[in-house]
């Protein structure tokens, strides 16, 4: 479960000394139960993506708190966040974001090999996920030889691998087509229906937003609406 | 992140710049190659002198040249027993010239030499040895050096000179046959007044010393007993054989002939073991004696040597720290170029420590090759010089260099303080930007913005 009680974020810009302030999230309250989609909508500049990276720790709140399965997230050092999202958090990103000189293979072989696993069980995990990703033929690719659609099943077998509980994701289908669009939607519910993954989801796509369990609107930096998609 | 993933990680990463990677490793490969070849010489050196040096010679020996004393500086029985009594003391051996030139015959066939008088017991025991015969057991009995049978000349009475030019016995002048067994006549002489007076003592050979362990080496020495010398003392009149010149006034030569003491003039005491030497030595040189041993030379060497080493040695890092510039430069290169993987790995849960440990593997590796290439150019380059500066030398300067000489020696230590040199250097040279790569901000790599 995440829980986010009275986050506030403001971005300083300019030189120092003369930065000016540009608040982006105003005393947000959030929960969102395991196992459920939870789908984060609003315009661009709204705060959303901002929401999610505080939730990533990427970058720390000025306010407030955030829990995660019980976990005081945001009092942890940069070394104890890297290894919380290492083994809790699962991420998938609008423009896939895998290392490109790696093969696909290797960019899902990547967390298991962060964690201290053998190679040859490495090896066995990981081939498996590519099955489920109907992605073996293309396991020795280099991202640059695989489609939108491939390279962001990739991502997600990334994000599966270490079978975390909850997965993070930032416009997963903002660089797809509708097809592949559609496909991925499909497999993300197949993903929370069989293996209870909780996912919360950014996105400014309606089609994506229906997916959610429920569907928080943010604008201008405040949650104004919460909507449940039942 | 296990060691295994993390160095296959940096092979990886390093095979994407091979170019770049080449070149770094290539200045650290000459900069420990620099180190190790500087530094080679002062070893090589080192080790040559101190061959030299120590070169068949007793390590356990300590030459005494007198004592610090105005009124009685030599070496007397007084301080041999002294000595004698010393722990760890193996023997004290006491030698002195007869003070005259004396002239050997033996048959038609005659030489000129010295007479040197010898404690044989106490040489045994400190390991004299001869090449024939034994060691005198009878008064009358001596020792010849190992050159005596080369020295001697066949004398037919005319002034026919036996001597080359360089002082060696003409062939048909040379004595050839056994000399073991034969009768040594003796000669010493001295004044009554103006008047010249000679004696001779019958001695008989019983043993030749051994070679002279140096080739310039020469002995032609004759080995009496104190015994022969008392007789020859009996005859001057003064101690050891001195002959005063006719015009020394007489109360010079009265004092002379008063003196009774027997002065030794080559004392070596020898120790039991080589680890006794020094307190030994330090012993009797706080009594006030003047000691000196191999030992002593070695540890003043050794000194020395460590000091230009040490200086070398330092040079030499100098190289290494310019090499590790290309490091800094190849390290910081790669954190810039990886920032977006290194965000990206950040993104999915890598440890910082796992990042820096990585970049810092990377360096040292690059390190390590250099220091390991550095080492074997070294090597070869030492092998050159040891076996072309002697030709080059011997032909520039017509001196031939010893067959055994080293102007360049790399023991084992020092390829291990090179790489120590080098694993250090390179590591802090890695350091800054290892660090560097783990404040790479997440957001900003992967939006392609460092």
């Amino acid at each position: 479960m995440i829980e986010v009680k009275g986050l506030s974020h403001q971005f300083k810009i300019g030189k120092k000394g003369k930065e000016t302030i540009i608040p982006v999230l105003e005393g947000i309250n959030l929960k969102v139960e395991s196992g459920k989609i939870v789908t984060v909508v609003g315009r661009s500049g709204s705060g959303k993506s901002t929401l999610l990276n505080l939730i990533s720790g990427y970058i720390q709140p000025t306010e407030g708190e955030i829990f995660i399965d019980d976990h005081h997230v945001t009092s942890f050092n940069e070394s104890k966040w890297a290894d919380f999202r290492l083994h809790n958090l699962g991420f998938i990103f609008q423009s896939f974001q895998l290392i490109p000189s790696m093969t696909a293979y290797e960019n899902v072989e990547l967390a298991l090999t962060l964690k201290g696993v053998h190679e040859k069980e490495r090896k066995a995990q990981t081939e498996k996920l590519f099955k489920k990703v109907r992605l073996e033929k293309f396991m020795d690719h280099y991202p640059s030889e695989l489609s939108g659609g491939q390279q962001q099943r990739v991502s997600i077998a990334r994000a599966l691998i270490l079978n975390p509980p909850i997965i993070l994701a930032d416009e997963p289908t903002g660089s797809l087509d509708s097809d592949t669009e559609d496909e991925l939607l499909d497999f993300i519910k197949q993903l929370n229906h069989e293996m209870g993954i909780t996912f919360l989801i950014i996105t400014h796509d309606e089609k994506v937003a229906k997916i959610g369990d429920r569907i928080i609107e943010i604008i201008d930096g405040a949650l104004v609406e919460e909507e449940d998609a039942s | 992140m296990r060691f295994k993933d993390q160095f296959k990680f940096v092979r990886q990463n390093m095979k994407k710049n091979k170019t770049r990677i080449f070149m770094t490793v290539l200045a650290t490969a000459m900069g420990c190659a620099f180190l190790i070849v500087l530094a080679s010489v002062g070893f090589g050196l080192q080790k040559s002198i101190v061959e030299e040096i120590t070169q068949d010679r007793l390590m356990t020996e300590i030459q005494v040249h007198g004592k610090e004393n105005e009124e009685n500086a030599g070496i007397t029985m007084d301080d041999i027993t002294y000595f004698e009594g010393l722990g760890h003391v193996k023997a004290v051996t006491r030698r002195q010239m007869v003070d005259q030139q004396g002239e050997f015959r033996v048959g038609e066939f005659r030489a000129e030499g010295n007479a040197v008088v010898v404690d044989f017991p106490s040489e045994t025991k400190a390991g004299f040895e001869l090449s024939e015969g034994r060691l005198p057991e009878a008064d009358n009995e001596v020792v010849i050096g190992h050159d005596f049978a080369e020295s001697l000349a066949k004398w037919n009475g005319k002034e026919t000179a036996p001597l080359n030019e360089d002082g060696t016995v003409k062939e048909e002048f040379k004595y050839k046959g056994e000399l073991i067994g034969e009768t040594l006549n003796l000669g010493v002489k001295q004044y009554e007044g103006e008047e010249e007076k000679s004696k001779s003592f019958d001695v008989k050979i019983v043993g030749i010393g051994k070679k002279p362990t140096k080739d310039w080496e020469w002995d032609p020495n004759i080995y009496i007993s104190e015994k022969v010398l008392s007789d020859i003392e009996a005859f001057t009149g003064t101690p050891n054989g001195t002959v005063p010149p006719p015009n020394l006034p007489a109360e010079e030569r009265e004092l002379m002939e008063q003196r009774k003491d027997r002065f030794y003039s080559q004392v070596s005491i020898y120790a039991d073991d080589i680890e006794n030497v020094k307190t030994i030595s330090e012993t009797i040189k706080d009594k006030k004696y003047f000691a000196y041993s191999v030992v002593d030379e070695m540890e003043q060497i050794n000194t020395v040597f460590l000091i230009v080493k040490s200086g070398l040695i330092f040079i030499g890092t100098i190289a290494i720290i310019i090499a590790s510039i290309g490091i800094y430069n190849t390290m910081t290169m790669a954190v810039t170029e990886r920032a977006p993987d290194i965000g990206i790995m950040k993104a999915i849960g890598a440890n910082p420590s796992t990042i820096k440990r990585i970049f810092l593997i990377e360096s040292s590796y690059i390190g390590l090759l250099g220091a390991i290439f550095g080492t074997m150019v070294a090597y070869l380059i030492t092998f050159g010089v040891n076996w072309l500066l002697p030709i080059i030398l011997s032909n520039a300067f017509g001196e031939p260099i010893p067959g055994d000489f080293k102007f360049s020696h790399i023991p084992l230590s020092l390829p291990l303080i090179c790489i120590g040199i080098c694993l250090v250097v390179t590591i802090l040279s890695g350091l800054r930007p290892a660090r560097r790569a783990t404040k790479v901000d997440v957001l900003k790599a992967m939006r392609r913005e460092v």
